[in-house]
């Protein structure tokens, strides 16, 4: 059981702070996702947990362990991150920079073994990137390059998966796809996924919680059908919309009329 | 790799015959064989004046030459890496023109003299600088703004900036000393002893293993910074060992040979269109393909032209274009 506990933490990057006090917890078997207007701070809480970013105040625990107090190496073991940066400037191929989300398990001067190969292989032929593997990373489309990135960090096979906008320039079926990679990978073997999102339809099917972010703050934080309603979307987002249970999605959609 | 060494050894072997007096290759190799096994297998005695020609005059500059090419290059593919950048070079970080202002500086107060002061300046230039530039985009708060590639370039930007006006500014008070300074800058491996050879040696070595020891996570850092920090890479310790290490390489280059461009980016950049860009590939190959290019660069200017000229002018002459061409075949690509 992998579970990851936000005591009070707050950060700023110059005089304004971006993250205000958040206390949180996030266990293992859910899916994840963090709502919220841009500069709500989203970003900065995903870069605070996969400890990119040090806390001015407050405490990150995964499993119980001060995230500071682990090694850059040991963390990569427990945490994968998809970032929203995924443009690479040197021509690596698509199956190296795959193969590079194996970098924690490999020691230092040590060829990648059979497993690394194999979960390499395998992982590419699940995100549909098999036929891109000889092709230069640089060469890509924005689409195809997120997916590569996707894969690398699918290798890195860690409890935990931090998603940033990791579907942006996805296709629909590709978007589709990916998340269900990941959905089952919560389900089968009880991973924790965080994922910020734009899409609220797409968050509301596939999320089993919600964190709404206003101003480095939780607006609100809980299951996924009582979390999105009317008066939050306003609250949160500043925009009227129409929430109604949808029953072929299985999930709460959300409409926006036409001004 | 192998193929590149051969050459190595070939090109060392072909330059030392040439000069102003030419050697044959046969004699060369006996007179080395000798020299290190203390057997001869030629049947006539050796020619003394062909051995001190050889040990006292080619070989120390040819090896300083080689090791030179080697260092730039290493220090070339360091920069690119972790400016994330593949038209970074050695000089980037405006090291050269710290390194230009120490020795201009201990030219014109007429240290010259000491023979070890010019380069020892120069060296003290350049590190001072490095460690300006590396306060200058510091940041202890944010590892995304500290040290980035953006700040970093800025920061040489600027440093250099300031310094080249020094520069002037000691040409301008120079007054007959201004040829010295000139000269000195231009670049030159003429009458260079073992000792500047061991010197670059050490620090090629070491600057060498360290690169070796950090290839793979370099190769990460090219992801992006938060991508390497995920995947467990100690993005600050290791882009500050590699600044340091690649500063230094190319510092103690300017310090004993003056300011040679182009090697240290047009050779990776060369080198990587071959073997691609897995550093763990690309830092070795580079290194052997900058001393194979210098040291031809070197034996041209010495033995095939007329005259001597600045071996910094030759390389940048003739590298310029070079890398115009490749530059303007890869544009398409991206």
């Amino acid at each position: 059981m992998t579970s990851i506990i936000l005591e009070n933490i707050s950060f700023s990057y110059g005089a304004k702070p971006t993250i205000k006090q958040i206390s949180c917890q996030f266990g293992s078997g859910n899916f994840y996702s963090i709502l919220g207007p841009n500069g709500s701070g989203k970003t900065t809480l995903l870069d605070l947990i996969s400890g990119f970013l040090k806390p001015d105040i407050g405490q990150i625990k995964i499993d119980g362990t001060d995230i500071l107090t682990l090694s850059k190496n040991q963390l990569a073991k427990k945490i994968a991150l998809v970032s929203q940066d995924y443009a690479i400037n040197f021509p690596y191929l698509v199956k190296d920079v795959v193969l590079m989300g194996r970098h924690p398990f490999i020691p230092r001067f040590s060829q990648p073994s059979h497993k690394d190969y194999d979960i390499t292989e395998s992982v590419m032929e699940n995100c549909g990137i098999a036929h891109l593997k000889d092709k230069k990373i640089n060469e890509l489309s924005g689409g195809e390059k997120q997916r590569c990135v996707f894969a690398r960090a699918l290798c890195q096979d860690t409890p935990i998966l931090l998603l940033d906008e990791a579907f942006s320039n996805m296709d629909i079926r590709h978007t589709l796809q990916m998340l269900n990679i990941v959905k089952r990978a919560v389900k089968e073997k009880n991973r924790v996924v965080i994922s910020v999102f734009h899409d609220l339809n797409i968050a509301s099917a596939w999320s089993d919680a919600v964190l709404m972010l206003k101003n480095g703050k939780i607006k609100t934080f809980g299951e996924t059908l009582d979390v999105f309603t009317h008066e939050t979307i306003q609250d949160v987002f500043n925009v009227e919309s129409i929430v109604e249970f949808n029953a072929h999605v299985n999930a709460k959609q959300i409409y926006y009329p036409s001004i | 790799m192998v193929l590149f060494s051969l050459f190595l050894v070939m090109m060392i072997l072909t330059s030392l015959s040439m000069g102003y007096i030419q050697i044959p290759l046969i004699d060369i190799v006996s007179i080395i064989t000798e020299k290190i096994f203390g057997f001869s297998f030629s049947s006539g005695g050796i020619n003394e004046t062909f051995s001190t020609v050889i040990f006292d005059v080619r070989l120390p500059r040819i090896l300083t030459c080689a090791a030179v090419g080697a260092a730039l290059a290493v220090s070339g593919v360091l920069f690119q890496g972790i400016l994330l950048n593949p038209l970074a070079d050695p000089y980037t970080l405006g090291v050269s023109a710290g390194a230009a202002f120490g020795a201009s500086f201990a030219i014109l107060l007429n240290l010259g003299m000491a023979l070890v002061s010019v380069p020892l300046f120069a060296f003290t230039g350049a590190s001072i600088t490095l460690f300006v530039v590396i306060f200058l985009s510091y940041s202890s708060k944010n590892p995304m703004a500290g040290l980035s590639s953006n700040n970093l370039i800025l920061s040489g930007i600027i440093v250099a900036a300031i310094l080249s006006a020094g520069i002037s500014f000691l040409k301008f008070v120079a007054n007959e000393q201004v040829s010295v300074i000139i000269f000195w800058l231009m670049g030159s491996f003429a009458s260079k002893t073992w000792a500047d050879f061991s010197i670059i040696l050490i620090f090629l070595f070491s600057g060498t293993i360290i690169s070796m020891f950090y290839a793979r996570d370099l190769n990460l850092i090219s992801l992006g910074a938060k991508s390497a920090t995920s995947l467990g890479v100690d993005l600050k310790k290791i882009t500050l060992i590699l600044l340091v290490t690649g500063s230094m390489l190319a510092a103690i280059c300017v310090s004993v040979s003056g300011i040679i461009g182009f090697v240290g980016l047009l050779i990776p950049h060369m080198i990587r269109l071959v073997s691609g860009p897995d550093n763990r590939k690309l830092i070795p190959l580079s290194m052997l393909a900058g001393a194979i290019l210098l040291l031809l660069a070197d034996t041209i200017t010495r033995a095939v032209l007329p005259h001597e000229i600045p071996i910094g002018v030759l390389t940048a002459l003739t590298g310029g274009p070079v890398f115009c061409w490749i530059f303007k075949k890869n544009r398409m690509k991206y």
